[in-house]
Parts: structure tokens; sequence; C-alpha cells
């Protein structure tokens, strides 16, 4: 039972990091490279602060505090440079905050955190933590892509140019996607922290950087649950691979690379396009 | 008659460059103004100004009375000026009625809180669909762009413009890319918005049809204003054929 | 002293960018994809490098082969990955270039092995002296002088052959060059081509400076070279070239003056971070 409470939480944690991502990616249409920076920004304030005893709950609003503020600095960069430019600027995110981190002693540097103090709620509690803030930012981002500021970032997803035309302050919208997301990668930062209870720069570097935003596409960009779907399955995927230990991560790049291949609008186009061609099928 | 805009003394240098030197121009509430020129008479740039994309070096634009200088796009934009481009532009992964109806909801858009506090869209909806009706395409109102003939979509540019409720229309050559029957219509359909009492800055090459419908022609030719006045002593006047005339040799 | 040093050994590691983001760059120009794969022929070169040298000891001939196997992987890629997600938005591209990269150092790993291989016999070890306490190794000789031979004849072929002189207008600008008649094509082929054939070179090259090839040592080039061409300005090839040089110069001062800061890979994207928000289309890039 303790392994599937393991898998479930880390299930949870990743489906909380990938909507926040698709959040920024997948409704305002900015592609970032170093979403992972974030998740590292709101993981080391959580840690640091329980570990100067700080009540955990206390902490997620802080993580997210902080990992906003590093995202309005990213989000502010998002309206001078675009597009590619802009995908290889926030893959640099990560690089710098690896980089920094790594020099930090007050953070650990190399060696990173470890210690980090249990929550107090208990495994099956973190677990029902972690699956209730990721339920409440699927059905937020639901929300979000029914109002009008999901028509709004649709729009500027499309072409922002227009957008303005249409009297859309552009900028401030960025901004607020900027805002939003990252905060929220922020509070999965926190709870990663306590899941794994070991901190490493590495661990928050290019390569997870590449993970999230591979779920988030493989899920099909922009939605809710084929995001959450990708990031579930994909998060635990590694493992269910044990078996063919040596080929895991050729057999998931080979995955990835098909689905692009194949299925380039992810799970969510697989499943539309089988709802669409199902009924004439059976017709 | 209230000035909605004005354009005084306005240039442009792109490096060493001049694209526009000294324009001057004012429309009034209601007025319909040709701006013609041959080709290379820096009307795109000068359009580009009163947009806000490029700077001028010297001189204002005045939106009813304000100075527009170091607004953003957006701002303009809602300050009441509208603009249809030469280049459609449609949100391609949005029906007709949506491009429209996100126009039309333009007091939602306004903030990032705004939008999030509201979801309805039905009044909207209905606005738009009245607008795509009003420029002659309300029955392609739930297609895709991707789907339909460059006619309907400059209608479409029209319609959102229309939408954001404009003290000024700013069409950019709306006629260009159509045959002669549709650039009639198009034409038509201008003149028929400019009798309801809708103020237009109508940028365009197709000389007849301008002719046919404005009461006042702006020309510049060389980046420089030539002739301002009643569409018929314009055309009278020397210079102005010799621009046209000397483009066409 | 430490300053000419610390210049020279700039200039090698970026002669080395220079040749790893040339066809990085050539590939973002005609179908504006971001080719991280590109890597792995790099990976790709360096085996076959060392493979060749110790079965036949000479080092002219690997670096061909290296060449010309890695120039056909490479165009394989563009005909099986690349051209049939083209329609698509361009992060659909990014993600599957990604996608074969891992793979790829998957499978040197795998066939080769996790640990590496050597050169039996290393060639070019030999050291000159260039002035007084001052000396370069060969290895670092043959990098600088085979950089500028090779960019200097594609820079030749292209502006004195006729199919170079129509290649160079597809690169600037596709749509006027398929007007004038030019296979958009085959260009796109000879790109993977060029491109792929200097990365492997490129591959020999660190493999003989290192006596090192490692499945994971594309790694940093994987990344890095984006970020020579973003910083170049995107598509273009004196920029390109021109950022390689200056990351090469910058990085080796850096590490040395404020490595205590910051690692090799952040002083990098701090740079070019840097450039950006002054320059947000890179050093030559269109504005």
């Amino acid at each position: 039972m303790a392994y599937e409470i393991t898998l479930l939480t880390t299930m949870a944690i990743s489906v909380l990091f990938a909507l926040s991502l698709n959040f920024i990616s997948g409704f305002c249409g900015q592609i970032s490279l170093g979403h992972a920076a974030f998740l590292g920004t709101g993981a080391y304030t959580s840690a640091l602060l329980t570990k100067a005893s700080v009540p955990f709950l206390l902490t997620l609003p802080l993580a997210a505090m902080t990992a906003a503020l590093l995202g309005v600095l990213v989000g502010l960069t998002s309206l001078r440079v675009r597009h590619d430019f802009l995908a290889i600027t926030t893959m640099g995110v990560a690089f710098l905050f690896v980089g920094i981190v790594r020099q930090q002693d007050f953070l650990g540097g190399e060696i990173g955190v470890s210690g980090i103090p249990p929550t107090g709620l208990g495994r099956v509690g973190f677990l029902i933590l972690a699956i209730s803030l990721a339920a409440a930012f699927a059905a937020f981002s639901l929300y979000v892509r029914r109002s009008w500021m999901g028509f709004v970032f649709k729009s500027i997803a499309d072409n922002e140019d227009v957008a303005r035309l249409l009297g859309i302050d552009v900028p401030r919208y960025k901004l607020a996607a900027f805002v939003v997301g990252t905060a929220v990668a922020g509070v999965a930062g926190a709870l990663y922290a306590h899941h794994f209870r070991f901190l490493a720069p590495d661990s928050f570097g290019f390569i997870e950087s590449v993970s999230v935003l591979a779920m988030v596409i493989v899920g099909g960009i922009g939605s809710v649950w084929g995001v959450a779907f990708a990031a579930a399955i994909l998060s635990v995927l590694p493992l269910m691979f044990q078996f063919v230990n040596d080929f895991k991560l050729l057999l998931y790049s080979a995955l990835l690379f098909a689905m692009m291949r194949f299925s380039p609008d992810g799970v969510a186009g697989l499943v539309r396009r089988f709802l669409v061609t199902g009924p004439r099928n059976r017709g | 008659m209230a000035e909605i805009l004005s354009i005084e003394d306005v240039t442009v240098r792109f490096g060493g460059v001049t694209a526009v030197s000294g324009a001057s121009l004012s429309i009034g509430q209601g007025e319909l103004i040709g701006f013609i020129g041959p080709n290379g008479a820096g009307k795109t740039t000068l359009m580009r100004v009163i947009t806000g994309v490029v700077q001028p070096q010297q001189g204002r634009v005045l939106l009813a009375g304000r100075d527009m200088a170091n607004w953003s796009v957006s701002r303009r934009v809602r300050a009441g000026l509208a603009l249809a481009q030469q280049i459609v532009q449609p949100l391609h992964d949005m029906s007709l009625l949506e491009n429209v109806t996100l126009a039309v909801g333009m007091r939602h858009t306004a903030s990032p809180l705004l939008s999030l506090l509201h979801t309805a869209r039905g009044r909207e909806q209905t606005v738009a669909r009245e607008l795509l009706a009003r420029v002659g395409i309300g029955d392609a109102a739930d297609a895709l762009p991707a789907t339909l003939p460059l006619g309907f979509l400059k209608r479409m540019e029209v319609a959102r413009a229309l939408a954001l409720q404009p003290k000024l229309l700013l069409l950019d050559e709306p006629l260009a890319g159509l045959n002669q029957q549709e650039a009639r219509a198009m034409a038509d359909l201008i003149a028929e918005l400019s009798r309801q009492g809708q103020t237009i800055l109508l940028i365009e090459h197709n000389l007849r049809e301008v002719i046919r419908i404005c009461p006042t022609l702006y020309v510049q030719d060389n980046g420089k204003p030539l002739a301002f006045g009643q569409t018929q002593q314009v055309m009278a006047d020397p210079a102005v054929r010799r621009a046209y005339l000397g483009a066409a040799a | 002293m430490l300053s000419v040093e610390l210049f020279v050994q700039g200039i090698v590691q970026g002669s080395i960018y220079a040749l790893i983001a040339l066809g990085l760059t050539l590939v973002y120009g005609l179908l504006r994809i971001l080719h991280v794969a590109h890597a792995a022929l790099f990976t790709l070169g360096a085996y076959i490098g060392v493979l060749v040298t110790n079965q036949t000891g000479s080092l002219p001939l690997a670096l061909a082969a290296a060449a010309l196997f890695a120039g056909f992987v490479g165009m394989a890629i563009y005909k099986l990955a690349y051209e049939p997600l083209l329609s698509r938005p361009p992060y659909i591209a990014l993600i599957a270039s990604i996608a074969l990269f891992i793979a790829s150092e998957e499978i040197y790993r795998i066939t080769f092995g996790p640990y590496g291989l050597s050169f039996v016999d290393p060639p070019l070890q030999g050291q000159i002296q260039l002035f007084s306490g001052f000396y370069l190794k060969h290895g670092e000789v043959l990098v600088i002088g085979l950089s500028v031979t090779l960019l200097g004849l594609l820079a030749w072929l292209s502006s004195s052959t006729r199919t170079g002189i129509a290649w160079r207008a597809t690169v600037t600008d596709p749509e006027i060059a398929q007007a004038c008649g030019v296979n958009i094509q085959s260009v796109r082929y000879l790109n993977f081509f060029i491109g792929s054939a200097l990365a492997a070179i490129a591959g020999v090259l660190v493999a003989l400076l290192n006596n090192l090839v490692e499945p994971t040592m594309g790694s940093v080039p994987s990344y890095k070279a984006l970020a020579i061409i973003v910083l170049g300005g995107l598509g273009s090839i004196r920029g390109t070239l021109l950022a390689a040089m200056a990351l090469g110069v910058i990085e080796a001062f850096g590490t040395i003056y404020i490595g205590r800061m910051l690692d090799r890979d952040a002083i990098a994207f701090a740079f070019l971070i840097a450039v950006l928000m002054v320059r947000p289309r890179g050093l030559l890039g269109a504005r």
C-alpha cells in the first residue's frame, strides 16, 4: 500500500506541475523550456522554511509567491522576445537557476538540501492534499478556459498582433498567465520537496523542464483533461518500464517520438478523432 | 463639425529614407475620406503612424482632441480607433462569429481580472451575428476562416473593426484582391456605413471606386501631401494628374 | 599573459561551437525547426572517428568517414522525422527532436557501452610553442585550422559556383528562391548533409582533444548550440559564427573570473539573456 501511495502522490504532483505549464504554454501560447526553475524555486523556499520550523501549510503560499516573483521576471522578458527566441530564453532560465543554486552554500550547493522535516499530515493526508490541489487547479483551468480570460488567451496564442488590434492589453495578459502558472508551479515544488524530502539542484534543470513540456504536448497542448492524463501516466512510466530497466529511457523517448510523429495533437487529439470517426464507423 | 482625427505635420524617417514628410490631414465627425496615392506614396507608413506601430520623428496625431503619442496599439483601439487590415488576419482557431464576439466584448477584456470574472457570451454573440449580417456574411458566421474565400474574410475584418464601436474606422485597402463585382459590393457597403454615420478613413488603390463613393480625397505622393479637398477639385488638380499619369507612364 | 591564453582557448572552443552551430542555423533558416537532435550527429561523428582511427590508423580517413556517414544520417532524419511535421506548430518538431536526441544517447550507450571509448594510439599529442611559456596542442591547432579551412571553403563555394549561389539565395530567402526555380527540397537535403557533416567533424575533434568519446558527450552541445544560433539571430550565418566565437571567449574568461558565482552553462545563458534584452532578435538578427 505504501508503494501505491508514493506512486499516486508522484502522479498528483506531476499533474499539478504540468497543468501549471499548460496555463502558460497551452492557454496563452508562451512556450517555456525552463518551467522546472519555478518548481525548484517553490521547492527550495518551502524546504528551507520548514527546516526553520515554519509550518508546512504556511510555506505553500510563500512558495507560490517566490516562484511567481521569478515568474514575473521571466514574463517581462516574454514581452520583449517572442517565439523561438522566448523558448531559448526560458531554457536559459533553467540553466541559470541550476547554475546559481549550485554555487550557494545556504541552498546546499552541489549537495542539495536533505533532512526536510515531515509535514505532519501523514502519508495519506499528504496524498489527499496533493490530489485536492491538483483537482482544484484543474477545475480552475477549466473555468478559465470558459471565461473571457480564456477567450483572450486563445487570441494571444493565435496572433498577438491581432489581439492588440482588438483592444487587448497583451502584456498584462501574458504577465497574468506567467504569474498564475509559475505560482502554481511553486506550490507543486513545495509538495515535491516534502514528498521526496531531498532536493538536488539538477532535479530542476533542462531535463525536468523538457519532461514537463513533453507531458503538456503529449496530452494535447491546451487540453486540461489530456494534459492531466498524460502527466499522470508519463510521471510513472519510467517506473512501469522497470522490467526493461536498461531500455526504459529508450522506450520512453521512442514513445514520445512516435506520439509527435503520428499524433501531434496529443492524447486529446487521439480521443477527438476517435469520437469523430467512431460513430461514422458504427453507422 | 467635431474633429475626430487630426494629423499635424507628421514626418517619418527610416534610416536615411524619408517615408512621410509633413503630412497633415483632419477628419470630422461622420466624414468619409479617401486616402490615395501611387505606389510608394507612404500611405501604409502614415496608416501605421495612426495605429501606433510606427513612431513619427516629428508631428502629432490627435484622436478626438487627445494626443496619442506613446500610446500602445490597444490603448488607441480602446480610445476609439479600429482597423481593418489590407492583409486579412483572422484568428484561425476561431469561427468568424468568435472573431467578432471577442471584439464586441471589449468591455470584458479591458483587464485580466475583469475577463476572469465573466463567462457569459450570449449577448456579445447576438451583437456579433448582427454585425456579420450587416456586412453581408451572416450565413458564414459559424465557419472557420480557413474554409472561406478572401471576400468573406475582408468583410469579417470590417465587421470585427465595427464591433469595437470606433470613433474612426480605418480601412486599409479593403478592395485589394477582390474581383470587380466583389469590389463594387464592398465599396457599396463602405458607402452605406458612412451614410449610417460612421467616420471612415479609406486607404485604397482602386481609384474608380474611391472616386465613386468618397466626397473628400487626400492625396500623397513620395511621402508628401499633394492635395486635400473635394473629390472633383482634387481630381482636376494638374499635380495629382501628373503624379498618377507619371506613375503609369 | 593569462588573458592571451584564455583568448586562444576561447577561440578553440568557439571554433568547435561554430562547426556545430552552423548546421543548426542552416536547418533553422529553411525549416524554422530547433533541431536538438543535431548534437546526436556530433556524438556519432566522434564514435566513428575513434573507431575508424583505431581500425586504420588514419585520422584523415576517420574524419572523412565521420562526415560522410553523419551527413547521410542527417538527411535521413530530415526525411523520416521532420518533413512530415513541417505543417505542424514548431514545438511539435522540437519535442520530436528532443525525443530523437534522448533515443540516440541510449542507442550509443547500449551499442558502445556506458564508459566510453578512447584512441588506442592517440594522434596529434605534441605541442608547439607559440612564444615563450605559451604552448598550443597539435590537436588545438588542427581545430582552428580545420574550422577556418572548412568554413572558408563553404564561403568560397557558396559565392563562386552556380549551385552555391542558388543555395545561398535559398538560405537567405526560400520563397524568392523557389519563385526563381530553385528546388527547395534538394537544398534542404544539402543543408542537412553539410550541417551534419560539420557537426560530425566537430565530434571527431572533441574526441581528439579529450581522447574520450561518451554517449552523453552531445548533451552540452545540444542546448549550447541552440543558445548560439539564437544569440546570432536565428538563421543568420554570419551571426552564428560571431556568436560562437564570442561565447567561446566569454566562457573562457568567465569560468576564471566569475566561475565562483556561475558555472560555464549559466555564464553562457546569462550572456544570452543579457544580449536578448538589448537586442530581442539576437546579435545580427533582422530588426
